[in-house]
């Protein structure tokens, strides 16, 4: 079962006179469970597609479909709330509160759930899972680059999503914490059996994964099945 | 919890901005007990001016007396119910009197049974009302911490200035009772007999005319009360009929005094407003200021926010219980500093001079609450330009 659909999904900015193509007509399912890698150059697209699978923007046209549902068609409220319910996200740059400590920041997407499942009990259990229950007191500056990560990787899964989005989470960690985190990944997919899309520059990373789309100037170049990591 | 990190995240600016405000809301407390206070008076004046209809002399008189008998015509005039004979001298003749929010001292004499006319009722804080015998004083509360005087001690009444003539007189008087509280004129007041009050008014004559007046047969004023719950327009009429009616006294109508007293009234109020719109100007800007800032400084957060769930709604609320956060902190701390002010500065007054404020509820609730009310005011343009940011341009702002 899709747990993502793209159909014929554009998105189309202005700039000046000239017409931005930053995602010109994908197509495409990713199923539940999928463990899946956006990889390009630059400005070929990927983050513009992230950011509509995650929500965070309107397609110009085309419909985007989470677990069936049309999401082209949701008010900004809704489309909310099924980020909240349904979709995680990673950044680059970590983007924990500065003045929350680990846990809490583990625990604010709860804040804004309907439905705020485990609460504080969820976030000690994921970051046991992500090796920091001896740091929950901590403060995001106080831990390394790694370490912040995989609080942000925690904070993805509370509400318990179908779908993670990581955008580049390698970036700005060395090599051997960017395996490590490749690694907790790895397993978060195969435990949980959640959908993870990450988009990287890190060939060695996509092709850790079970799936690579390579995108070009806003169209699907490539859509190659790995099989390394394939768990779907 | 996070609110308030977020607030104590830039202290220096908080610290400065809470500043702002409280200092509005510190000027609005003091202005306000201090126009608090002088509405007490004003109100103690307005309360027994509007119940009663105050007859003298008629003008061009120069001496304030009127023959008794003027009582009983008074009484014949339809509508009223009561008129009283009262008498006022001063407690300390020759006292300098300076700029002052309160009522000079003053002996009264009068009739206790007015008591049960006015709107402004008096009772006994200690003691018992007067019972008509001759000699006997009710203090008010300021004069009897003036005089350091409790039930059953003697006062000399009036007070013998320091450098009085051989010839001055004064009678001592023993105190019945003490009143409570008023805030307003009887506190500074000396209440004696009516027979007392002739009595001091004959030794206020001039020598040379002193033996030909009967005293007893005399009055300074009448006090006049039409049927209970009576209004000032009813009032006004029986004034009217009074002058048109009884010759050689004066009914000066109850409206012209009260609008007097409430004249003096809208002045302080005009300060303390003027006070609380320095206050707006001040603290709100800063707010306003502060709330842009953060929300600046704060772009990337918000935009992770929004990425994690959260709607408009929520931003929006957040930044504007930070803002009405602000407001509350410097308005319980100005509200709190203006109120110690006031407290020591009462405290300190010394005994017999009318306290300079008065701290109500109604301020209390007026200084707080506008100074929640301007933090989340201030709070809407920066909580909005939040709430509005797009996610996607917010989690990638440098």
């Amino acid at each position: 079962m899709a747990n993502v659909r793209l159909e014929d999904l554009r998105k189309h900015y202005k700039r000046g006179g000239e017409v931005i193509r930053a995602l010109d007509g994908v197509t495409l399912d990713i199923d539940k469970g999928e463990f899946v890698a956006v990889v390009g150059r630059s400005g070929s697209g990927k983050t513009t597609m992230l950011d509509l699978v995650g929500l965070l923007l309107r397609p110009t046209s085309g419909r985007l479909l989470i677990d069936d549902v049309d999401t082209t068609t949701l008010t900004d409220r809704d489309r909310a709330h099924m980020r909240s319910e349904k979709v995680g996200f990673v950044f680059q740059e970590y983007n924990l509160l500065p003045t929350m400590n680990v846990v809490e920041n583990v625990m604010l997407p709860l804040r804004y759930a309907k439905t705020k499942v485990g609460g504080r009990e969820r976030a000690l259990e994921l970051l046991e899972r992500v090796d920091l229950t001896d740091r929950i007191k901590h403060r995001p500056s106080e831990l390394s680059g790694g370490q912040q990560q995989r609080v942000a990787i925690a904070r993805s899964m509370i509400n318990r999503p179908s779908l993670i989005l990581l955008d580049e989470p390698t970036g700005a960690v060395d090599t051997e914490t960017a395996e490590q985190l490749v690694a907790l990944l790895k397993r978060l997919n195969k435990e949980d059996q959640v959908t993870i899309v990450v988009v990287t520059h890190d060939l060695d990373i996509a092709a850790q994964t079970s799936r690579n789309i390579r995108l070009k100037d806003g169209k699907v170049l490539a859509d190659e099945r790995v099989g390394a990591a394939s768990v779907a | 919890m996070e609110i308030l990190r977020n607030i104590w995240r830039r202290k220096l600016r908080s610290t400065l901005t809470i500043s702002g405000i409280v200092i509005g809301v510190l000027a609005l407390t003091t202005m306000g007990a201090l126009s608090e206070n002088f509405n007490a008076l004003l109100d103690g004046g307005v309360k027994y001016f509007s119940s009663s209809i105050q007859v003298g002399p008629p003008d061009g008189q120069s001496a304030s007396l009127l023959p008794l008998s003027k009582i009983d015509e008074i009484k014949q005039v339809p509508g009223v119910a009561a008129a009283f004979p009262s008498y006022g001298f001063a407690a300390k003749p020759g006292a300098v009197t300076t700029v002052s929010f309160g009522v000079p001292d003053e002996i009264i004499a009068g009739d206790p049974a007015e008591n049960d006319w006015g709107q402004l009722k008096l009772s006994t804080a200690q003691g018992n009302y007067l019972s008509g015998s001759a000699g006997e004083v009710l203090l008010g509360d300021t004069i009897s911490k003036e005089f350091k005087k409790k039930v059953g001690d003697s006062i000399d009444l009036p007070v013998k200035p320091a450098d009085a003539k051989p010839d001055f007189v004064n009678h001592t008087f023993r105190v019945v009772g003490i009143l409570n509280v008023t805030r307003t004129a009887p506190d500074s007041f000396a209440y004696i007999n009516i027979a007392d009050g002739q009595m001091l008014l004959k030794d206020s004559l001039p020598v040379a005319i002193r033996s030909q007046i009967d005293t007893s047969q005399i009055t300074e004023s009448i006090d006049v009360y039409g049927q209970r719950g009576s209004s000032i327009s009813q009032l006004d009429s029986i004034a009217n009929r009074i002058n048109a009616q009884v010759s050689g006294v004066k009914a000066t109508k109850p409206s012209v005094i009260v609008d007097s007293f409430k004249s003096g009234g809208a002045i302080f109020t005009a300060i303390t407003t003027a006070a609380a719109l320095l206050a707006l100007i001040i603290g709100g800007l800063s707010v306003v200021n502060t709330m842009f800032m953060a929300v600046a400084e704060r772009i990337r957060e918000i935009g992770l926010k929004k990425a994690v769930g959260a709607t408009t709604v929520n931003i929006l609320r957040e930044f504007l219980i930070e803002a009405t956060l602000i407001g509350a902190i410097g308005g319980l701390l100005g509200y709190g500093l203006g109120a110690l002010i006031t407290i020591v500065a009462n405290a300190t007054t010394p005994p017999g001079q009318s306290t300079l404020f008065l701290i109500t509820v109604r301020l209390t609730v007026l200084a707080i609450g506008f100074a929640i009310a301007l933090g989340a005011v201030a709070g809407i343009l920066p909580a909005f330009r939040a709430a509005r940011l797009d996610p996607v341009t917010a989690l990638r702002n440098e």
